[in-house]
């Protein structure tokens, strides 16, 4: 039987999308008609394969030009498209990471973030060996750090100190020991503040391994030694570089 | 079927891609592909972008259920495409099996990576990000996607007012009439547009191989 021949509502009856006397209607018609007895089986398979469909729904505007960029980026300095020679599967070859730009960025951090920390830690240890400074400071200051209300629910056998330790130049070096404190979001990162009412300084930002100790030094600079609460934010690497709102961890100065 | 009506609107008032079925004139998925090595990278990718993001996005959230991760997904299959494109050889099947196979790869990456996120919380219970049956392991939620995909791709190809019809009733649960006063199409029209919808439908997913398989 053609298409054209069955009842034109047929299709919306097996969607529901007709009114109720419509749909009587159509119900009185297949009593009578097995050519749309038959193809009402078949539509009711179009039916049912719609339900595997994926919601209609599109990812964010933004996103595509991110890629480009991404791309455009990429492209400056020289080409580093892979082409497999054996012409294997795109699925196997590729060992390097495929993160997104946004990603990258906060992986490269991620990945300096430790040199940048050792190499800090080098020179203070050089400073302390040269002033005679060897030995490892006592903290002027060991503060906890506790949760949010939020942020507690989904932490397993946490505790978290901060060390302060004031340098020759005034800076103040943080040590943050954090134990199963959970990973950020794929595209974020945490970022540690000294606040003073609504005035914050930065610190510096971090990572966390997740489950296990996680150890970072940071700094701030001499005027932070005025800012007698600590707060640990959960920051996102696509948006403009500011506080966020999102409070994880909060402790406060004696 | 828990999408709003507005939702379903606003996706294809703010998606120009969702109007974009290809046209006979336009070059194919595969003419693109050779494009991603040469300077018209830009404008071959963005193609192949307004054709597929939706797919890889939906198929994303049905097996990451989470819609940022959906996202993630996209922007890594998307440069996973250019950065590959010459590993894709048409004489082994077409884009879009291509793609899938990419999107189902790194969407299993992603998966696994969210499962290392689980976490024991107090009362005992796991704590997963997005709302999944947890019984289900990624390999099981992954071999749902391909008939997912499938289908996408068999909406996608419909013209925008055909699509508009399937959307608001099927997903929306809206009745012809309610269709005709939300879009202002005239209830005929939109009664016409129901059925060749299906009837476009029906021979899009029977090219695709999808009848012997799902249509059971």
């Amino acid at each position: 039987m053609k298409f054209a021949e069955v009842h034109p509502n047929l299709a919306a009856f097996v969607l529901g999308c007709l009114e109720a006397e419509e749909a009587a209607e159509v119900r009185h018609h297949l009593d009578s008609c097995p050519g749309c007895q038959s193809e009402l089986e078949e539509l009711r398979k179009v039916n049912r394969a719609l339900g595997a469909a994926p919601p209609p729904a599109a990812p964010p505007a933004y996103l595509k030009g991110e890629i480009l960029s991404c791309v455009r980026a990429e492209q400056l300095p020289s080409s580093n498209k892979v082409v497999a020679a054996d012409g294997s599967s795109p699925l196997e070859e590729h060992g390097r990471s495929h993160r997104t730009y946004r990603f990258n960025r906060f992986k490269e951090f991620r990945i300096v973030l430790p040199s940048v920390a050792a190499a800090a830690l080098v020179a203070v240890i050089a400073l302390g060996v040269f002033f005679g400074f060897l030995r490892e400071e006592t903290p002027v200051a060991t503060i906890q750090l506790i949760p949010t209300p939020q942020e507690a629910a989904g932490l397993d056998g946490y505790w978290g100190v901060a060390e302060i330790r004031p340098q020759p130049a005034g800076n103040q070096q943080v040590e943050l020991k954090l134990n199963n404190f959970e990973e950020p979001k794929p595209n974020g990162y945490y970022e540690m503040w000294f606040v003073s009412g609504e005035k914050r300084i930065s610190a510096g930002s971090f990572t966390s391994v997740g489950k296990g100790e996680t150890r970072v030094l940071l700094n701030a600079p001499p005027e932070a030694s005025d800012y007698h609460t600590l707060l640990i934010t959960e920051e996102h690497v696509d948006k403009r570089p500011a506080s966020s709102r999102e409070v994880a961890l909060k402790g406060d100065l004696p | 079927m828990g999408f709003a009506t507005r939702d379903i609107l606003n996706h294809r008032q703010r998606s120009p891609a969702h109007e974009m079925t290809q046209r006979a004139d336009e070059p194919s998925d595969e003419q693109l592909m050779t494009n991603l090595d040469g300077p018209g990278v830009e404008v071959a990718l963005s193609k192949l972008y307004d054709r597929y993001s939706r797919t890889v996005f939906g198929v994303g959230l049905r097996i990451l259920g989470d819609r940022s991760m959906a996202e993630e997904l996209v922007q890594e299959v998307f440069l996973k495409v250019w950065r590959s494109s010459g590993t894709f050889d048409p004489s082994r099947g077409g884009f879009s099996s291509w793609l899938y196979r990419v999107t189902r790869s790194v969407a299993l990456d992603l998966y696994r990576k969210r499962a290392r996120r689980v976490r024991p919380v107090s009362d005992g219970q796991l704590h997963i990000a997005a709302e999944r049956d947890p019984s289900a392991g990624p390999q099981e939620v992954v071999d749902e996607s391909w008939l997912s995909w499938r289908v996408s791709r068999a909406l996608e190809v419909l013209d925008a007012p055909h699509r508009e019809v399937i959307d608001l009733a099927y997903f929306g649960g809206l009745s012809q009439r309610e269709i005709s006063e939300r879009t202002g199409v005239p209830l005929g029209t939109v009664k016409t547009r129901t059925a060749s919808a299906y009837k476009s439908l029906r021979k899009e997913l029977a090219v695709q191989g999808t009848s012997r398989e799902a249509l059971r």
